[in-house]
């Protein structure tokens, strides 16, 4: 039974960095399950998929593009230019239908130059794409500066389609677990790219492309044809990546996405591909999605934790999965030579010790430099004293029928300013025993609800990241109810970390509400 | 035997790893020449410089410092995306050490003062320089033993840190974006002695950097290491160590880049100081010659082709394209840059004198 066990590991060494990468996204979606009641809601499982099937569509055409040992950063830029243009072109009054048709062929047509370049003209795929990713973001300003909004009701059923899941949702009431369209396209597009990657030429040739091109290209295969498909395909798959976030959040604007290639990438790697090519599964690229998601759920739950630990916590875990890769291709290397067994297993340990001396030794440097530095500066408070939140209160405003509740915690004056805005116009504020009155009419509440609502504040976009605050910075609480959708989000205004949508839907509310002098 | 073979100054022209940035150089040059009326306008306040041209040279500093060190990394076969986020980190340590008191809430009375006081540092300016620089440098190892000594490929194990890097500057700020009123320092991202200061910094530095590798063998083992780095461990050069030695120089000259960066905008801005530099920098190695597979470097060539980099961006804003629409323009000057560079385009102007030769016989 052992021993069986034993070969089967060995038969199957291949699949341990995609499994390595399902095992985790288990093991830390369960201790979060475990530490946060709301994380066992089947709702926030989903939501996994619901707040990702753009990084999911883009990652798997970065699948491809690695498999065949190439890379792709052109993905972000796009993006963000599918975004703006389609938004451009709907606001022009174009058909929304022949306006997506019209962005996956302008995918297609960018990876297809991409791929020109990289096979005739011997372009290295880190330029071309590099090139291409800064002509994409720079056409977008050409197209306009600020963000465009989508107002249509294709888009609308688009986003808004609610699927229930059955078994854990009432169909009479259309509450409890759901997803939307757009994760169903996502998997879609999951399956036929498993298809096309394990089942079809194209794909052997792709595997084939990435093992060994010279090889390939000795056997017959069709190489140049086929590395040029790779970019196109990978085009379309960015293209579709930008429309689902076009749909998804509303809007386009030439900034969104900064970045986003480099999560595409993580992605990847995380789900076991590796970037030399030739080796990976793209259901891995599944999880890789699903354990970035998983990060940062996690952090939005916690509360303590500042967002930039995203950034680390990604890092680290990407430096983790090329850790096992580079084992299991020792091993694999180890067990190529059956002769040189004894001699490989020793040249290992060696290696390993010596890096593991090297690494631990650089690690305790820079932590003793840190605490250095920390011991040499001043010991200073740096934020002022919160007074206690009163969420209680603004909950039953809530209740009591305010769209917006808005507490505002902290700042240059140690302030605690509650705001309540109703649908009717009406917008009552208190700090402490001050209290104030506003009208304003049930239009400028109505565009301030859609501003807010297209900045993405029912998307992933914004979530709770709430950490001790800097010096003259806010700790806000954000209730917004919109559509039969209530989401409250807890963050800090000011300070580098704060993403720009937090300040950009902040300053929408800042315009309308009464200010408080000086106490 | 006849051998139609070209002239051989020609041949030099077309093979020098400088003639081609030089000549990119100088097509963005005589573009601006002809579209930019007043681009090489030069005016003296104060006995300081200042126009256009110069402030090439100002701006493309930092781009020129990454380069340097770019130049040595990608010699041996690899990358350093990381860059970018050294430039962050380094900003972060240098203006928590200068004003750690700007990141208070309440403060005595008499350290009140001290926040915005332009003569007021904590720490001595060349401790804050010193830290700074032995930090940026422990990136750049913790780069090389990944690549050198963990074997991962460069672009993968430099992108740990270009992810992470940038949350750890903002760890070390606790998310504040300090600003940098200290003005000795500022005096090194913006002071003016006739020239730019910055510009004596890249001159002092090239010039070492140039000595150090070009007067002793370390250029010719990174070359060598790039062009083959098992036949050079065969040949008794001990790969790792260079590669290390290649990625901590790329380090500390990406930490000198934030400090010249941060002194510039007077602020550690973690999340934009240095954003998408390190493309910059790996584009004007790129435009320098040095191929992406490694081997043969030239630094001045490098320093050229940033230099390409930057006069496109300071000729766009002068005629007036917005700040984030001049990526575009980058992008097809990288674009024809590189068809320039290419085998095809390559062998026609091999040919290019042989023909005429032909004809005219």
């Amino acid at each position: 039974m052992k021993r069986s066990l034993s070969t089967a590991v060995a038969n199957n060494r291949r699949f341990i960095p995609v499994v390595a990468t399902a095992v985790l996204f288990l093991i830390a979606y369960s201790i979060g399950a475990g530490f946060y009641q709301g994380m066992r809601d089947p709702q926030v499982f989903l939501n996994l998929f619901r707040t990702s099937p753009f990084l999911l569509v883009a990652a798997i055409g970065g699948t491809f593009v690695i498999l065949t040992g190439g890379i792709d950063l052109s993905v972000s830029g796009v993006v963000a230019l599918t975004t703006v243009a389609a938004s451009a072109l709907i606001r022009a009054g174009w058909d929304p239908w022949v306006v997506i048709l019209l962005m996956l062929l302008m995918g297609i047509a960018l990876g297809t130059i991409l791929g020109i370049f990289i096979t005739y003209m011997k372009v290295q795929p880190f330029i071309a794409t590099l090139a291409a990713l800064w002509f994409a973001r720079g056409m977008c300003f050409f197209i306009s500066d600020d963000a465009i909004a989508v107002d249509n009701r294709v888009y609308k059923i688009l986003s808004q389609t609610r699927i229930l899941i059955p078994g854990l949702s009432d169909p009479v009431t259309k509450q409890g677990a759901f997803i939307s369209l757009l994760v169903v396209v996502a998997l879609v597009v999951l399956a036929l790219a498993m298809y096309i990657a394990h089942s079809t030429p194209f794909g052997r040739t792709i595997y084939a492309i990435g093992g060994n091109e010279q090889s390939a290209r000795l056997m017959g295969l069709p190489v140049n044809a086929t590395k040029v498909l790779v970019y196109s395909v990978a085009g379309f798959c960015s293209a579709l990546a930008g429309v689902i976030l076009n749909i998804y959040v509303g809007s386009g604007h030439g900034l969104y996405a900064t970045g986003f290639e480099l999560t595409v990438i993580a992605a990847v790697v995380m789900g076991g591909t590796m970037l030399s090519g030739g080796s990976g599964y793209v259901v891995g690229t599944l999880f890789g999605v699903l354990v970035l998601g998983v990060t940062q759920t996690l952090i939005q739950f916690n509360g303590m934790l500042s967002s930039w630990w995203t950034n680390i916590v990604v890092g680290a875990l990407t430096l983790m999965f090329i850790g096992i890769q580079s084992f299991l291709a020792a091993r694999r290397a180890r067990a190529g030579g059956a002769a040189r067994k004894r001699e490989g297993r020793g040249e290992l340990l060696r290696r390993a010790r010596k890096a593991l001396l090297y690494g631990v030794g650089l690690l305790a440097g820079i932590g003793l430099l840190v605490l250095g530095v920390n011991a040499f500066l001043p010991h200073i408070p740096t934020r002022c004293t919160l007074k206690p939140f009163q969420q209680e209160k603004a909950a039953a405003l809530v209740q009591a029928g305010a769209v917006i509740v808005y507490e505002h915690n902290g700042g240059s004056d140690c302030v605690d300013e509650l705001y309540a805005i109703y649908p009717d116009g009406r917008i009552a504020a208190e700090e402490g025993a001050r209290k104030l009155e506003k009208q304003a009419t049930p239009t400028e509440i109505n565009d301030l609800l859609s501003g807010i609502q297209d900045l993405g504040w029912f998307t992933d976009t914004l979530y709770s990241t709430e950490h001790e605050p800097c010096g003259q910075c806010y700790t806000f609480f954000l209730t917004v109810a919109h559509q039969g959708q209530v989401k409250t989000v807890k963050a800090v205004n000011g300070g580098t970390d704060t993403p720009p949508a937090y300040w950009k839907v902040i300053a929408l509310i800042d315009e309308i509400i009464p200010p408080f002098g000086a106490p | 035997m006849r051998q139609t073979k070209p002239s051989f100054e020609w041949r030099q022209v077309a093979e020098s790893r400088l003639a081609f940035p030089i000549i990119a150089l100088a097509l963005v040059l005589l573009f601006d020449l002809m579209f930019v009326p007043g681009f090489f306008a030069i005016e003296s306040r104060d006995g300081n410089l200042y126009g256009n041209a110069i402030d090439i040279f100002r701006s493309g500093s930092t781009v020129i410092l990454l380069a340097l060190g770019m130049t040595l990394v990608i010699a041996t076969g690899g990358v350093d995306l990381s860059v970018g986020a050294v430039m962050a980190i380094a900003a972060s340590i240098a203006a928590l050490m200068m004003n750690p008191y700007v990141m208070a809430k309440e403060l005595p009375e008499n350290l009140q003062r001290l926040v915005s006081d332009p003569n007021f540092t904590y720490a001595p300016l060349w401790a804050v320089i010193l830290v700074t620089l032995v930090v940026s440098a422990l990136c750049g190892v913790w780069n090389g033993l990944l690549v050198a000594y963990g074997k991962i490929q460069p672009m993968v194990g430099t992108l740990i840190l270009m992810i992470a890097g940038r949350g750890i500057a903002q760890l070390i700020t606790n998310g504040i974006r300090i600003q940098i009123f200290y003005e000795p320092y500022a005096f090194i991202g913006n002071g003016w002695v006739i020239l730019p200061f910055p510009i004596y910094i890249v001159i002092v530095v090239f010039t070492l950097l140039w000595l150090v590798t070009r007067k002793t063998s370390i250029a010719l083992f990174i070359e060598s290491v790039g062009v083959n780095a098992r036949s050079s461990f065969f040949s008794g050069i001990d790969e790792k160590r260079i590669k290390l030695l290649a990625y901590t120089l790329c380090g500390l000259f990406a930490g000198m880049a934030g400090i010249l960066a941060s002194a510039n905008i007077k602020t550690s801005d973690a999340n934009n100081i240095g954003w998408a530099l390190e493309l910059d920098a790996i584009l004007a190695v790129v435009i320098g010659g040095t191929l992406m597979t490694g081997g043969r470097f030239s630094l001045l060539a490098s320093v050229v082709g940033a230099l390409v980099m930057q006069a496109t961006t300071t000729s766009m804003y002068a005629i007036g394209v917005p700040a984030n629409a001049v990526l575009a323009v980058k992008g097809v000057v990288v674009i024809l840059v590189l068809m320039l560079y290419s085998e095809q385009v390559r062998n026609l102007l091999r040919r290019l004198p042989t023909q005429h030769k032909e004809a005219g016989s």
